[in-house]
């Protein structure tokens, strides 16, 4: 116990001192960690939101519910539009605080936990916590003289999701690449793949894509999920111009498993890129 | 005891902020944490600018101002433009090579105060964003936006709020 205890206290040491402020921080700024958050049992999880701006900051945290399409964006879901899976989940996590006001550099632990009700069918509910600054509209600075235009000032409110996954049962799933090509689209180049996958939860992990006899990948992409509600989508890792003529030629393309998770061997497929 | 612990952890976070990165760079316990600290991947977005259409003296007709996601300005025809003007821009820092999405609102509403409204249409430089594998920045997205201003927009400040959101998957 102690000594996860203390291997926890380092972990988030390490955290807090590897992030070096950047000049000129904005009030709303926000740090959240983990950006991922999967509950399997009776235990619950937390999750620490810091503010990093220079100013003190007041935050709201939500849950939220969203769908990813076919090509991997997520979609904000209306509350009345939820299916009843995505709605016992609402009903099942609880999270406090909800609203927290913070001085600069002060991190606060939010605590998730979930009671899945009686009788819950088997199967994985998703939802996803939403982080953001409360902050009201600037008002612009008035134009210099009555009658001389308009001035305009745009607040952004801006902030972080992550998801927030909980399962219930026994449940597995296979995934598989197909289909990997280079698409332009005048100045926008980028690396397409189909993934796809079966079984009752979703897939995680990350895409290494190498070349047969080069020891370093050409690219790696962390963070790349098939949510369960979906069968297939399209990857799409935006490349750099010199990215493309690297990647030319045989590769072979991995998905493997969050190396948190294990990093075991999801799917594989080598091709020729052209 | 799990009270005391979640104390104690709040405790430690507040200690370890409370040094200068150098120092803790040097403590023992963050050379040992290196190999757990992927525990708690984090994720920081940091605003660095503020979409800034600058000052508008509206004509005769409806037309429209521009900023582009880069930061130039399209002054519509019919319209004087002045003033410094710039995108939004946002940095994000997260685990090396971690891919993002970001979504945000396509339109937003401005108001005067004095009953005097205004439309914008936003858009964002990327949608999908992959965290550099090494620098100080993981990376960076602006918006930018259309301003549509009416036939002899009433003069005033006007003013409004957007949503942008970076999403983990």
């Amino acid at each position: 116990m102690l000594t996860s205890f203390g291997r926890r206290l380092a972990a988030l040491a390490a955290l807090f001192a590897a992030y070096s402020p950047a000049p000129a921080l904005a009030a709303g700024d926000l740090l959240v960690a983990p950006t991922r958050v999967v509950l399997d049992g009776p235990r619950g999880a937390e999750v620490v939101l810091n503010n990093i701006g220079e100013e003190t900051a007041t935050y709201r945290v939500s849950l939220e519910l969203k769908r990813m399409t076919a090509n991997g964006t997520l979609e904000d879901v209306n509350p009345e539009d939820a299916t009843p899976a995505e709605q016992a989940m609402l009903d099942m996590l609880f999270y406090s605080p909800r609203r927290i006001t913070l001085p600069p550099n002060q991190p606060q632990t939010i605590r998730l936990g979930v009671r899945p009700p009686a009788g819950l069918p088997d199967g994985e509910y998703r939802a996803h916590l939403l982080f953001r600054a409360v902050r009201d509209a600037v008002p612009a600075v008035q134009p210099v003289a009555a009658g001389s235009g308009v001035s305009i000032a745009l607040t952004p409110i801006y902030g972080v999701t992550i998801p927030v996954i909980v399962r219930q049962g026994n449940l597995s799933a296979t995934a598989a690449i197909a289909n990997p090509r280079i698409e332009s689209d005048g100045e926008e180049h980028a690396l397409r793949f189909d993934l796809s996958k079966q079984g009752n939860r979703s897939v995680y992990g990350e895409v290494i894509v190498e070349r047969p006899g080069v020891a370093e990948p050409l690219l790696v992409a962390r963070g790349i999920a098939l949510y369960a509600e979906l069968d297939q989508r399209v990857v799409t890792l935006p490349l750099a111009p010199e990215q493309v003529e690297a990647l030319r030629g045989p590769v072979r393309i991995r998905y493997l498993e969050d190396r948190d998770a294990g990093g075991a061997s999801l799917a594989e497929v080598s091709s020729v890129l052209r | 005891m799990s009270k005391f612990m979640h104390r104690a952890v709040a405790g430690a976070l507040v200690a370890t902020l409370g040094l200068s990165a150098g120092v803790a760079h040097a403590a023992p316990a963050t050379a040992s944490a290196t190999a757990s600290a992927r525990v708690l991947q984090q994720i920081t977005v940091t605003n660095t600018s503020d979409l800034d259409f600058g000052t508008v003296v509206a004509g005769t007709a409806a037309s429209t101002v521009a900023i582009s996601a880069a930061g130039t300005r399209t002054c519509g025809s019919g319209l004087t433009c002045t003033g410094t003007v710039s995108s939004a821009n946002f940095n994000i820092n997260g685990t090396r090579n971690t891919v993002v999405t970001i979504t945000g609102d396509n339109t937003v509403s401005l108001a005067n105060g004095s009953g005097g409204t205004m439309s914008a249409s936003l858009t964002r430089s990327a949608s999908t964003l992959t965290l550099a594998s090494a620098g100080p920045v993981g990376g960076s997205f602006q918006v930018g936006g259309t301003l549509n201003l009416g036939a002899n927009q009433a003069d005033g400040a006007y003013s409004g709020t957007f949503n942008v959101t970076v999403d983990y998957q």
